[in-house]
């Protein structure tokens, strides 16, 4: 484990190069270290078309929030700029030269027009660094695909600057309670346009995605004493059992190759994880222990997991390979760890961690055992961290507003954003891959 | 000698990392079809059919700016929603699961079999415990026909994953001392419900101690 550590800077500075060169090493060893040098960019703003000389605010609005999230940029006060509506229809120089005298690296504006029952889209980017003249892109599509077009267009500016694939087009899966009973949703990254994908009267659990985002495996309640895994296809909402043995069949993981689901079920008598293959069903046990085994979370290689065991007493952190040798513990403080979620950069386990007085809070930890640190404060009970595929966000559910909500935090532990709001009861997020 | 080797393959994982967005062939290759139009996302222009222009990849992955010079047009990427999502049929499978566990409630709620109770973390039965189970077992003895189901819960503290376990510790434990007093092992199924289904909702020591309990219900025939 110990080459983890060299092997997640490499990943880090190639993924960031194209930022800022010769810097990357130094810089870019954690994308969220607080002395990263966020690029300072401004959104001008959004012409419509039909309203004459009005910018579109829900363009820039979703634009920047995007853009704030991605921990990629820092987003300018355009008021300060002093820029006119009127002078971004035909960007002159002397306009952009503003922006870029100001400080400002990045400017970005753009138009929206109706073309018969669609909406255009239109996005451009200056940028005096890297000098490449004024570049663009245009998207066509329903008006309720707005928010997603603009979305594409923050991903598309994080890819410009970073070469990764942003995450304002991601999805998280979650839990919501519907008039007493627990069904799956699945919303926008940014907690719009959440949609119910299970109506079954009881309860459903610990939604997880397929890695190419086709499929959400999940635990499902079929009356009182049958519990079982079962996969949804989203796009059709077409549903299987995929794990019906007698117990709890729980904490459904899929490999990153999407070839293996690994899950723990009590069918042996006590908790144990097994892995079943995708294709030909071949299940294949995994932990033997007279204690509970549970919650396995794929390494990004798909070689180790990392679970949950209560074999030394309380549940703690335990690595494995992939085929169930080389077990070993990698939790030590505290007598309560659970519900991991290994990074998909590789380089952190995320994790609920019970504090000294009590609390259960959001921790994490290097595959090697070092840097534990305590990400969240506050008297709720936090659970089921899930990562954004960039790995720079933590998605969670707290009862810290009372009720269970969903939360996203920066996997430093800043910038807390609630998701969700009204309701009841939302719990077991999970985010989507890229 | 040995880093550098250790360097190229990490070079290679790094690579794959970065292109590993686009591994989801499947989703970029159907983009721009009729799988990726949504309820809440009507078909932008039915006239021209569900797969719409169908240029560019609206939902695929991201192809970069291009140089927006003077008088020439972008080309256009078609947006629908990325990742489609089909809503869920409210079939009257909820309707008959619903009705299926209110008959199970109402059998029960006659019998007035007990519910036990257990400390913080434990799944140990203790003393008070002791004396409802030896009541339920009674009940079981005289009611020879009747199946049960021990239900395991948890107060909301700890994660939604070991509380199932946690849950199931409580139910076998609770069926373990009814089998030791003469209730017969095949009468006794359980289940865990972890945090899922508590009987009272505060985040308070008093509430806590009423969710952590295995719940006792008759099997409705």
């Amino acid at each position: 484990m110990k080459r983890a550590v060299p092997m997640i800077g490499l990943l880090l500075g190639i993924g960031l190069l194209g930022l800022i060169e010769g810097k990357a090493a130094e810089v870019f060893l954690e994308a969220t270290r607080p002395d990263f040098q966020k690029i300072p960019i401004a959104v001008l703003g959004f012409q419509d078309e039909a309203k004459a000389n009005r910018p579109d605010d829900r363009v820039a609005e979703v634009l920047k929030a995007d853009l704030r999230r991605s921990q990629i940029f820092a987003v300018a006060d355009t008021a300060k700029l002093g820029i006119k509506p009127a002078d971004l229809n035909d960007p002159q120089r002397a306009a952009l030269k503003r922006v870029s005298d100001s400080g400002v690296t990045a400017a970005v504006w753009g138009k929206l027009a109706m073309r018969e029952d669609d909406l255009v889209l239109e996005g451009y980017v200056y940028d005096d660094v890297k000098n490449d003249g004024v570049v663009g892109k245009r998207y066509v599509g329903a008006p309720s695909v707005l928010r997603l077009m603009t979305h594409r267009l923050a991903d598309e500016l994080v890819f410009r600057y970073t070469g990764e694939q942003g995450i304002a087009r991601t999805k998280i899966a979650f839990v919501s309670e519907q008039g007493g009973s627990r069904e799956l949703f699945v919303m926008d990254y940014d907690g719009f346009a959440p949609r119910q994908i299970s109506a079954d009267g009881f309860i459903n659990l610990m939604p997880r995605w397929s890695p190419d985002r086709r499929f959400v495996a999940f635990t499902a309640y079929h009356g009182r004493s049958k519990q079982t895994i079962d996969v949804i296809e989203l796009a059709t909402g077409k549903r299987s059992t995929v794990v019906s043995l007698a117990g709890l069949n729980i904490t459904p993981a899929y490999s990153p190759d999407g070839s293996e689901l690994a899950f723990a079920t009590s069918h042996d008598g006590n908790s144990e994880i097994y892995k079943l293959n995708v294709q030909n069903k071949a299940l294949t046990r995994l932990t033997t222990h007279s204690s509970g085994d549970l919650s396995p979370s794929w390494s990004p290689t798909g070689r180790e997991m990392v679970f949950v065991s209560d074999r030394g007493g309380g549940p703690q952190l335990y690595l494995m390979s992939a085929d169930g040798s080389d077990v070993r513990r990698l939790t030590f403080e505290g007598d309560y760890n659970a519900a991991p979620a290994w990074s998909p950069r590789g380089n952190w386990i995320a994790y609920v961690c019970r504090t000294e007085d009590k609390q259960y809070k959001l921790c994490v930890i290097a595959p090697d055992g070092q840097k534990r640190m305590q990400l969240t404060t506050g008297t709720g009970v936090d659970d089921s961290p899930s990562w954004s595929p960039d790995g720079r966000h933590l998605v969670f559910s707290s009862t810290n507003d009372g009720k269970n909500h969903l939360y996203m935090i920066n996997s430093d532990g800043t910038e807390l954003e609630r998701l969700t709001s009204g309701g009841t009861h939302h719990s077991s997020p999970s985010w989507s891959p890229a | 000698m040995k880093q550098l080797h250790a360097a190229s393959v990490m070079g290679a994982l790094g690579a794959l990392l970065i292109l590993a967005p686009g591994c989801s062939k499947q989703l970029e290759t159907k983009s721009g079809s009729a799988e990726f139009e949504q309820g809440a996302a009507k078909p932008a222009s039915p006239d021209k059919g569900p797969a719409g222009q169908g240029q560019g990849q609206g939902n695929g992955p991201l192809k970069g700016f291009e140089p927006a010079a003077p008088g020439k047009a972008l080309s256009e990427e078609r947006s629908s929603d990325g990742i489609v999502v089909a809503k869920a049929d409210s079939s009257d499978a909820a309707r008959r699961q619903a009705e299926e566990l209110q008959k199970d409630q109402a059998a029960t709620a006659q019998a007035g079999l007990k519910d036990i109770y257990f400390a913080y973390d434990s799944w140990k039965i203790t003393d008070d415990a002791r004396q409802a189970l030896i009541l339920d077992a009674e009940w079981m003895k005289t009611n020879k026909s009747k199946s049960v189901i021990v239900e395991g819960h948890c107060d909301e503290r700890g994660t939604q994953a070991y509380n199932l376990v946690l849950g199931e510790k409580r139910a076998k434990a609770a069926r373990s001392y009814l089998v030791e007093l003469g209730v017969g092992k095949d009468r006794l199924s359980v289940a865990s419900f972890g945090k899922e289904r508590p009987v009272c909702q505060d985040h308070a020591e008093s509430c806590y101690q009423q969710n952590r309990r295995a719940h006792i219900v008759i099997k409705a025939q």
